[in-house]
């Protein structure tokens, strides 16, 4: 009996040690079949779409939305900024490349270096630092219109999001996941909780969308971001992830915190194979 | 004999009056004193494992129960202020075993 419970503890134990380590490969495995089995017959890339890939109604108003998007000023105010030389005569090319369709599928990604995980956003504002240039603010406005044009010329190439073989890069991964499946908050909630158990379901007027290809079309458009005082509509992965927070009732971290950037990290990985569908619009 | 009861009665009332005026908010304002620190406190442990939330002192709530309890003192309502920093003590306690509870969350599949 002694030798039987011993055999099933440690078998207990060795799953669990297993589970711990899976990689970030399985994780998307397991992450994909969830969601086929979930929706089956809903394409890979339609999951770019969010809650318009799973509700008719809300697709038809979408797709209404998209033949005057209201995004597309805020695409050719990001090309003026691409454009305008910085006072040192340097632009945003100078720290980017030329090309501005090869930008967007590098983040984010690991920087062995600084031992973080770089965002779009942190290298744009490490570019207008480098070159004198005052830094943008992380979650609306200029940040978020430049990242729109980046994103736009990328339109359609895939997501690819590299983890590295390397402790730190891993450590960083498990971070963002333990973050997006951990409830918080006084509504204790957790990303997974609306995004994975519960996509599809309604949360008053709104259609929970799918964790799989939610950051495919960020920077956004959100018709909620445009009422008075908000902002003009436009808004950066990160401020929706504070807003998400704030739902959760709690305290959201800053936009581009270590935990938003390992968020970011681990969510962005798990559309790998996604085409960028940047900017979107969601209501 | 009754003017010196009556006398003694009003000297009673006075010092009754007296001694209990101040004393009242003297044991309030200790009692705050005490709940402010053991709230600070546990509000600092649970941000400290990321589960603060959000209406203890975040900027942008409605509600942030520990500055409002810190400005209802200063106005001299100790008794708004306790009442108060008990939601931030539970608020802070339960972010804190939340975090911790979550600490290896993972995906249910």
């Amino acid at each position: 009996m002694k030798k039987m419970l011993t055999l099933l503890l440690s078998a207990g134990l060795v799953a669990t040690a297993t589970q711990a380590i899976s990689s970030p490969q399985e994780d998307l495995e397991k992450f994909r079949i969830h969601y086929e089995q979930r929706f089956p017959g809903i394409q890979l890339d339609e999951f770019g779409n969010g809650p318009y890939a799973l509700d008719a109604n809300k697709r038809l108003q979408w797709e209404s939305m998209e033949e005057f998007p209201p995004y597309e000023e805020y695409v050719d105010k990001g090309r003026e900024i691409w454009e305008t030389p910085f006072k040192n005569g340097k632009s945003f090319a100078s720290c980017f490349g030329k090309n501005v369709s090869k930008i967007r599928t590098k983040y984010p990604h690991w920087d062995k270096k600084t031992g973080k995980v770089v965002t779009l956003e942190g290298d744009i504002n490490k570019c207008l630092k480098d070159n004198g240039e005052k830094p943008f603010g992380w979650k609306k406005g200029k940040i978020a219109y430049l990242g729109a044009f980046i994103g736009y010329e990328a339109r359609g190439q895939k997501t690819n999001v590299v983890i590295p073989d390397d402790p730190k890069a891993l450590q960083a991964y498990e971070e963002g996941k333990q973050f997006f499946y951990a409830k918080r908050g006084q509504l204790n909630a957790a990303c997974a909780d609306c995004h994975v158990y519960y996509p599809g379901q309604r949360v008053r007027g709104q259609v929970l969308s799918t964790a799989l290809g939610q950051t495919t079309h960020f920077p956004v458009y959100r018709a909620k971001w445009a009422k008075k005082g908000k902002g003009d509509g436009m808004g950066t992965l990160h401020r929706r992830y504070g807003g998400c927070n704030k739902q959760v009732r709690a305290r959201p971290f800053k936009a581009q915190s270590k935990e938003y950037r390992n968020l970011e990290f681990f969510h962005t990985y798990m559309s790998n194979g996604l085409e960028i569908n940047a900017p979107g619009y969601r209501e | 004999m009754k003017k010196l009861i009556a006398a003694f009665g009003l000297a009673l009332l006075i010092t009754g009056c007296t001694a209990s005026t101040p004393e009242k908010p003297t044991s309030l304002q200790a009692q705050y004193e005490s709940a402010l620190k053991n709230a600070q406190a546990a509000v600092d442990k649970a941000a400290s494992v990321g589960g603060e939330w959000r209406d203890i002192r975040w900027k942008k709530s409605k509600k942030k129960y520990l500055p409002s309890a810190i400005k209802a003192a200063e106005a001299g309502d100790y008794e708004k202020a306790l009442k108060l920093l008990e939601i931030v003590q539970f608020q802070a306690e339960a972010g804190y075993k939340q975090a911790m509870a979550q600490k290896n969350a993972g995906p249910r599949f």
